[in-house]
Parts: C-alpha cells; sequence; structure tokens
C-alpha cells in the first residue's frame, strides 16, 4: 500500500532558529498518529508543513507520491483538512455557517451549496453529533462543542488526512473521552489522523503510533507503548527527577486508570 | 481572545423567517416611497398627490415645479440614495476585509484619500479634467486605493488587523490626507477655482450634481454592487482567519487585492459626489447584522438599499432642517454615527488590545 502522506528529509526554520530537522516519516490511510514533545519543538509547525501552509526549507512533504508544492492549495484542501487550536470570529456566524465553510475547496465562484454539499455537510454534523448546535452562534459554544464543530468543518472537506493541533486543550475529562470516542469513529470512517498532543494519558488505545519530537534530538516514533516510557518522556520533556512518579502515573492509560 | 462584538443573543436560523428574505423588496418599496416623499419637501412645497399624477401621465405642474423637481431636487435625492448605498456597501466590504466591525471608509481613511485624490484632480491637473466630473472620480479612486494600502500596510500585523491599530492608522492617514487636502486649497487661494468644492468635500454634504455626474457614478456603484456579489461568500471564509482561510484553499491575496479595488471604486463614487460622510458606513451594515445576521452574501442586497435609504432621509432632513440654509448631512451623521460608533468599540474593548 502506498502511504497517504510522506514528510521526506524534512527542514524547516523560522529565521535563523531550525525547528524541523530531517523528519522522515510515513502515513498510512488507516493511521492515527499523535505528536509529541515539549512546547516550541514544532508540533505546530510540523502539522502546517504537512497542511501546505508553510514551504519546507529543505526536502519534501509528498501527498499521494507527489510533492505538496506542486498542487494547488484548493487541491489540497479537498485530501487534507486542518483543525487548528484557536478560531477567532469577529462576527457572529452560526455553527451550520461556520461548518458551511467546509466546502469552500469544492465550490466554484458563483456556486451556491448544491444537494451533494448538503448531505456531506449533515454527514459531517452527525459523525460530530453537532447536528443539533447548527442554529446556535458559534462564539457562544462551550470549548467541547467549540471542538467538535470545528473537527464538522475539516470532516465537510471530505478529507482523506484530517490535522488536528491539540485536540484535547481546554476540555474536561469527559469531553477528553467524547473526543476520543470521535477520532476512533472517524479512523473507523478510513481518514487518517495526526494530532499534536499534549496530555499523554490519552494516547494508548485510540492513536496507532507516537512521533515524538526533541530539542535536540532526530525524531523518534514507534507504537505508544514504545514511546512513552517514562525513562525516554523524562529526557525528552526535562522533568525533574523528584516527579518521577507522578510522571509514571501520567502515560498509564487514563482509561483503565479512571475505572 | 476573542475579539466579537455578539450582535445579537438570538440564534439566527441559517433558514431565514419570511419577514427576513422579503427584507430587501421591503427596502426597496421604502426607498422609492421615500424619494418621492422627499421631493415634495423643501422650500417650494409640492404635493404629493400632485406628483404623483403627474408621474402617471396627467401633467399638471407649473414651470417652476418642473425646474425644482427635474433640476434640483430629483438629481440631489438620487445623489444621496448613491451615495449612502456605496458607502455601505464599502463599509461592509472593509469590515470583511479587515475582520472588524469598525471598519469603515471614513475610519479607515479611504474616503480621506479619495478627498485629497479628487482634490489633486481639481486643484493642481485641472487640465487633465477631460471629462471634468470623470476624472475627478478617477484621482478620487488612485487616492482611496492608496490610502487603503497605506492603512493596510500599518495596521496589519502576522495575519491580523488588531483593532486599535487599525484605529489609529486610519485616523492617523486620514487626518494626514484631510489637511492636505487644505493646504492644496490654501495654496489655490489666488486663484480660487475649487475652494468651494473642497470646503463641501470636507464637510461631507451632497452636492447639487447634473445628469451626467449622476449617470457616471450611477455606473460605478452599479459596477461595484455586481463586483461585491462573488466577493460577499469569500468574505465569509476569510472570517474565520487569513490561515483557515488559505488552508480550505481561499486565494486570500486575490480576494483581498478584489475587495479593495471594488471598496474604493464605491468609496471614490460616493465621495465624488457627497465628499466625507462620517460613519455611514458602519451604522447601516451593522444594524442590518443584527437582524440578518453575518452572512456577507445574504446582508448584501439590504445593505445596498437601507444603506440609500438611511442617507436619503438624513440628507432630506440635512436641508430642510434649518432651511432656508442648509446642515451638510456629514454633520448629522457624525451626530448619529459618533455615539454609535463609541458604543460599538465599547462592545468591542475586551478584542481592543488583542
Amino acid at each position: 500500500m502506498k502511504p497517504l502522506i510522506e514528510f521526506d528529509d524534512l527542514s524547516f526554520s523560522y529565521k535563523d532558529r531550525a525547528v524541523i530537522r530531517t523528519i522522515n516519516a510515513a502515513v498510512f490511510q488507516d493511521e492515527c498518529i499523535a505528536i509529541v514533545g515539549p512546547n516550541g519543538v514544532g508540533k505546530t509547525t510540523l502539522l502546517r508543513l504537512a497542511s501546505g501552509t508553510l514551504t519546507p526549507a529543505s526536502g519534501a512533504v509528498r501527498l499521494q507520491g507527489r510533492d505538496l508544492s506542486t498542487y494547488k492549495q484548493r487541491d489540497i484542501a479537498q485530501s487534507i483538512a486542518f483543525v487548528p487550536q484557536h478560531v477567532d470570529l469577529p462576527f457572529s456566524f452560526t455553527v451550520e455557517q461556520f461548518i458551511e465553510q467546509g466546502r469552500t475547496p469544492f465550490r466554484g465562484l458563483f456556486d451556491g451549496l448544491k444537494a451533494r454539499d448538503r448531505s456531506v455537510l449533515r454527514r459531517a454534523m452527525e459523525l460530530t453529533d453537532t447536528w443539533s448546535l447548527r442554529s446556535r452562534i458559534f462564539n457562544e459554544l462551550s470549548g467541547g462543542e467549540r471542538q467538535r464543530v470545528k473537527i464538522a468543518l475539516g470532516l465537510a472537506q471530505e478529507p482523506k488526512l484530517l490535522l488536528l493541533d491539540e485536540p484535547m486543550q481546554n476540555l474536561d475529562i469527559g469531553r477528553q473521552f467524547e473526543m476520543l470516542d470521535l477520532l476512533d469513529t472517524l479512523r473507523r470512517e478510513g481518514i487518517a489522523i495526526i494530532s499534536s498532543m499534549h496530555d499523554l494519558g490519552l494516547i494508548e488505545g485510540t492513536f496507532s503510533s507516537v512521533w515524538l519530537l526533541s530539542q535536540d534530538e532526530p525524531m523518534r516514533q514507534g507504537s505508544p507503548e514504545e514511546m512513552l516510557q517514562p525513562e525516554l518522556l523524562e529526557e525528552i520533556f526535562n522533568c525533574p527527577p523528584r516527579h518521577r512518579p507522578r510522571l509514571m502515573e501520567r502515560t498509564l492509560n487514563r482509561m483503565e486508570y479512571a475505572l | 481572545m476573542v475579539s466579537e462584538v455578539s450582535d445579537a443573543n438570538t440564534a439566527h436560523n441559517t433558514t431565514q423567517h419570511g419577514w427576513q428574505r422579503w427584507l430587501p423588496a421591503m427596502l426597496a418599496v421604502a426607498l422609492v416611497f421615500t424619494m418621492l416623499a422627499a421631493a415634495c419637501v423643501g422650500a417650494v412645497h409640492v404635493p404629493l398627490s400632485l406628483l404623483v399624477k403627474s408621474l402617471l401621465g396627467g401633467a399638471p405642474l407649473t414651470d417652476d415645479q418642473r425646474i425644482i423637481l427635474l433640476s434640483i431636487r430629483l438629481p440631489r435625492i438620487i445623489a444621496a440614495a448613491i451615495v449612502g448605498s456605496a458607502l455601505s456597501v464599502s463599509g461592509l466590504l472593509f469590515q470583511g476585509l479587515f475582520r472588524n466591525p469598525l471598519a469603515d471608509p471614513y475610519v479607515i481613511g479611504s474616503s480621506g484619500g479619495a478627498v485629497l485624490g479628487a482634490s489633486i484632480g481639481v486643484f493642481l491637473l485641472p487640465s487633465i479634467s477631460i471629462a471634468g466630473f470623470g476624472a475627478t472620480t478617477m484621482f478620487a479612486f488612485i487616492g482611496a486605493v492608496s490610502s487603503i494600502l497605506l492603512v493596510y500596510w500599518l495596521a496589519h500585523v502576522d495575519g491580523h488587523t488588531p483593532v486599535v491599530g487599525l484605529l489609529l492608522a486610519g485616523f492617523a492617514v486620514s487626518t494626514m490626507l484631510s489637511y492636505s487636502s487644505y493646504f492644496l486649497e490654501v495654496m489655490d487661494h489666488d486663484f480660487g477655482t475649487g475652494m468651494k468644492v473642497l470646503s463641501s468635500w470636507l464637510h461631507g454634504s451632497i452636492a447639487q450634481p447634473t445628469w451626467p455626474q449622476l449617470l457616471i457614478v450611477f455606473i460605478l456603484l452599479c459596477a461595484g454592487l455586481l463586483g461585491s456579489f462573488p466577493l460577499a461568500r469569500h468574505l465569509n471564509t476569510l472570517a474565520l482567519g487569513e490561515e483557515y482561510a488559505t488552508n480550505l484553499g481561499l486565494s486570500v491575496q486575490q480576494i483581498r487585492i478584489a475587495v479593495i479595488v471594488i471598496g474604493s471604486i464605491l468609496t471614490a463614487a460616493a465621495v465624488a459626489l457627497g465628499g466625507l460622510i462620517s460613519f455611514a458606513g458602519l451604522i447601516v451594515p451593522h444594524i442590518l447584522r443584527m437582524i440578518l445576521g453575518p452572512d456577507h452574501l445574504r446582508l448584501l442586497p439590504s445593505t445596498a438599499l437601507a444603506g440609500a435609504l438611511f442617507l436619503l432621509i438624513a440628507d432630506t432632513v440635512a436641508r430642510t432642517v434649518i432651511a432656508p440654509s442648509e446642515l451638510p448631512v456629514g454633520v448629522l451623521t457624525a451626530f448619529i454615527g459618533g455615539p454609535f460608533f463609541l458604543y460599538l468599540l465599547r462592545k468591542t474593548k475586551q478584542g481592543v488590545m488583542s
């Protein structure tokens, strides 16, 4: 099977500061990947490189075998959906008006919403359980609702790959579990997922592999069991040693732990 | 931080309520009636019944009445409607572009740029005025585009346009431009060619236009409106933010240029007839947003019509309230719009520093 997206000797730097250094990795259609690493290590940058909004300094991102820079952004948007961490809407759009924007890459200059667009939108809202929110004002939603609505916009793009930037941020534990269920559902729908994750306890069980970014060393990749080792994390996150027991606790599967 | 102005706490259903769908039609009817009513009031009163009868074919108008209606009131009424419509629609476009409900051609300095451009046309290069008025409008357009590019360049940081930056840049640029126009007026004092024109421009007063002038500006308005329709939906996407819109495949740069060009055509059209009329482009889109929600495509027709209606009423009041002399309509819109602007600023206060 061909990989959906590949990172080939990928590097990127902001001005003089190298952020991403020679990453080599591939994502297949049935994968769900967690990007883990300390703040400022380039998790969001990697997602932006994968969505084509940043151009690599060297190396390449390849979407279905073809260099991403040879695609039009509109064509990328038909395969890859990026769900950002924050959205700042200046006007009171309804949830439905917001999610409709996900059809942008499919609509011509003068096209209204066609029957097919409407059915895609409905399905996106049903999968994310946001259909009942459709008349609400986006800016008045709670954190968990907002997160699901943003993912619904991504699904309206009918993506093969969904890029999520800290989807668990600001969610209470119940909403975090809901989000995990949603990711499971999306994976079953055949959508590959790359997500940056802060909460290490939520990774096992849902994510198929972990990419561990570190400031000084090359990226490590492997299964959650292999990567979420307290010794490794202690070093990469530069944890004070006296908190070691707590680190071990946090990397246990939270699902079991909560029961 | 969310710099939202929550327009109304009620939910706007995407499926419109019946009366909302009819709002453009209702506004159009109101506009026609207001135009007729406005034609009746003034120094010489023409009864409405007489006016309607003469329009329907029986023409019992006296020559005086005919002259007053056809060469004074009617052009003035049409001019006010065009100016109001152009200002409101360009306000709507600029609010979408800057992702900021406080943007308006006056606030962001594009009106000031248009006045300076027009002044340069009148004072420095009168020989270029081939079609007289047409050249002035062209200079106004160049002025509007340049000033908006300047304000945009000053206020736009890392994909955002913070409120404070926008207001300060707009204020500084428009003050600079207005006083440059004054400067031109003073320098030109000895010749006295366009002095009266300029002072009415700076106070925002609807000039007494000729029919050919009206035709030119009406064509500009129509062009601007036609150009706005395909842009309106993209402004909804742009509201998500620059990066989000790019991720969705929107050519943000192209849309931005198109909005600046079309917004400036409309500003130039408005300024050529009415000069610096403050805040009209702010009030009308905002009130409609409270009624119809923020979808730019749905707002566009109603904004064009309500803008015309608003400024026509304002101008009719301005020319009759202290008769026989006249108030510049800009004074009136500043009285109404100023407090409204401050109220909006207060509401967006939490987002001001972001």
